[in-house]
């Protein structure tokens, strides 16, 4: 009976999840459908209220001269306090008819919390003097004393699109995937994955779900056939030097403002405080940019050539290592490794679990007192062991193999550099057979 | 009212194939007196488990639609089969688990469903173990999985 029951509740089951895909698709349709509804009364409002008024203020309103016989401030009580737009009493006649209506400064008649700046905006007009304005055909006793476009008017028209935008998306996935199974949205993402695959290279991949050696196959090596390109690419000096950058511009603001109120007589000892351990943690970032920047600069540079890829279980390679710095290597080490990697979910937080299933040290050399040199060549063989799991990876599952470089640089410490391997299930020719 | 099952069975009964091979075997849907399905799919498929969300995809995939197809009977038994690929290979990681099924999705009147699995192994992988950092280490030969159902 459990079977035919709508299950209102994920539950985890190992490794996996089950639960109602039909309430699981009601709700994300629901969700969608209440987007788009926000976004389309939001935009609704923001017309009648905002766009098309303004327009017909400009194209439709008629010019006509007035006598100024009053003026207030309107005041409007909020949540956050009162919110002020100027009024002014005008006498005005149309067709022998006289109007003397209340009229607005402009027709968005945004009402604003400075109350100084409405009051000099009711100041630039003096009562007893006559005024150009213009009265709506329609309904003459809406009248403005100031027509135009403004930036705001127009401005608000993008804030209801990223509903609209959402429920729209949301909406056609929903109606595509309506009553599919996931295997079936599987196939035809798959399909569409295909399709483009063969479109960029002109064949379907031939081992599904194993990455293309495309990255390592592009560069040539020098020496051997191919270079390997390194994982890590310098990206920690880059995101060091951003955060930097970042950080001491924010904090140099905020130094600024504090020493601008001393400077002015009034000292925010609050925000001196507040300031300064931030003050040090951008001083920190700067000493670990410029400490990262002299290693990676006198670790130099690491060069790995293969002669053949991609690799195969139970494959001999020919492996050429080229370390060169401005400081003597010590100590250098290659290990070939194979990881494990999941990608998931922790409350809204995606994070990367990775675990070493396979470490063979491949080379090991150490260089005694004289025997240190700034530049370092050496061949090696690497052997991947017969029944190794090739290469894999999907959207949030890998299994990696790398080379791993590491090793001792004088005066500098320790360094590893990563370089990546594809290792396929079997060789081409033997699909070709 | 009955529940009904899925019954799926693969030829010779086996549970180990190589990349290349031919899977093949057959499908019933059992026990649906009352329930009329209305179409039924059938995949070949690997999927991950493990700490990382799981991924699916399938190799092999078809469907039976009785409004499209007045005139068949979705309880019937039905004949499959594929050839396998030559990748992703059945894995036992650490923290990644690849296996490979053959599932039988079944679709009842008011969007129930029924759904019968089947595991089997592609390759002979043997399973992953944590590697002690500095020792070399060489995966141990797994023996094949027992033959049984696997709904």
């Amino acid at each position: 009976m459990a079977r035919y029951l709508i299950r209102f509740y994920g539950k985890k089951r190992g490794g996996r999840r089950t639960g109602s895909n039909l309430l699981a698709t009601l709700g994300s349709g629901c969700f969608c459908a209440l987007a788009l509804t926000i976004g389309f009364v939001a935009l609704g409002k923001i017309l009648v209220l905002l766009t098309i008024p303004e327009v017909r203020a400009n194209r439709d309103f008629i010019e006509q001269t007035a006598l100024l016989l009053d003026k207030r401030l309107d005041e409007r009580p909020t949540a956050e306090g009162a919110e002020y737009a100027p009024r002014f009493l005008l006498k005005f006649s149309v067709r022998g008819r006289t109007h003397t209506p209340w009229a607005l400064f402009n027709i968005t008649d945004l009402h604003t919390h400075d109350r100084p700046r409405e009051e000099a905006l009711l100041a630039r007009f003096e009562t007893g003097r006559e005024y150009t304005c213009w009265y709506d055909p329609r309904e003459p006793e809406r009248v403005v004393l100031s027509r135009g476009y403004s930036w705001f008017t127009w401005l608000m028209l993008v804030v209801p699109v990223p509903f609209i935008a959402v429920g729209i998306a949301g909406l056609w996935y929903v109606g595509l995937n309506w009553g599919k199974s996931v295997e079936r949205r599987s196939v035809q993402a798959q399909e569409a994955a295909r399709r483009e695959q063969i479109e960029l290279t002109g064949q379907a991949p031939p081992f599904p779900a194993v990455p293309s050696p495309g990255d390592v196959t592009d560069s040539p090596g020098t020496t051997l056939a191919f270079r390997l390109p390194t994982v890590e690419l310098g990206w920690s000096v880059l995101g060091l030097l951003v955060l930097s950058v970042v950080w001491n511009s924010i904090v140099a603001i905020l130094v600024w403002m504090a020493i601008d109120g001393y400077r002015r007589g009034s000292p925010d000892w609050l925000l001196a405080l507040l300031v300064a351990p931030f003050a040090i943690g951008g001083a920190g970032l700067a000493v670990l940019f410029i400490r990262q920047l002299l290693f990676t600069g006198g670790v130099g540079q690491t060069i790995v050539e293969i002669s053949e890829h991609p690799l195969y279980p139970g494959g001999r390679y020919e492996l050429f290592i080229d370390q060169s710095g401005k400081q003597s290597v010590k100590r250098l080490r290659v290990l070939l490794v194979c990881e494990e990697e999941a990608t998931f979910r922790q409350g809204t937080d995606a994070r990367t679990a990775t675990r070493r299933v396979y470490e063979h040290e491949v080379l090991c050399r150490e260089m005694f007192d004289g025997q240190a040199a700034t530049r370092l060549q050496m061949r090696a063989e690497l052997e991947i062991p017969l029944s190794a799991m090739h290469s894999f990876r999907s959207e949030h599952n890998k299994i990696s193999w790398k080379l791993i470089v590491g090793g001792e640089i004088s005066r500098l410490g320790e360094f590893e550099r990563s370089f990546l391997l594809h290792v396929y299930p079997c060789r081409l020719e033997t699909l070709a057979a | 009212m009955n529940e009904g099952s899925v019954r799926i069975l693969l030829d010779g009964n086996r549970r180990v194939y190589q990349p290349g091979d031919v899977l093949s075997g057959e499908y019933q849907v059992e026990s649906l007196r009352w329930i009329e399905p209305t179409a039924v799919e059938l995949s070949v498929l690997w999927y991950t488990e493990g700490q990382g969300e799981e991924d699916l995809a399938v190799h092999y995939f078809e469907r039976v639609d009785a409004l499209a197809q007045a005139s068949v009977d979705l309880r019937r038994p039905r004949r499959f089969n594929s050839r396998l690929p030559y990748s992703p290979l059945s894995y036992q990681g650490v923290i990644v688990k690849i296996r490979w099924c053959v599932r039988v999705r079944v679709f009842l009147r008011g969007g129930k469903e029924l759904v019968g699995e089947i595991p089997f192994q592609l390759g002979n992988l043997p399973p992953a173990r944590l590697a002690e950092a500095g020792v070399a280490r060489e995966p141990v030969q797994q023996p094949a999985p027992e033959p049984g159902g696997g709904f």
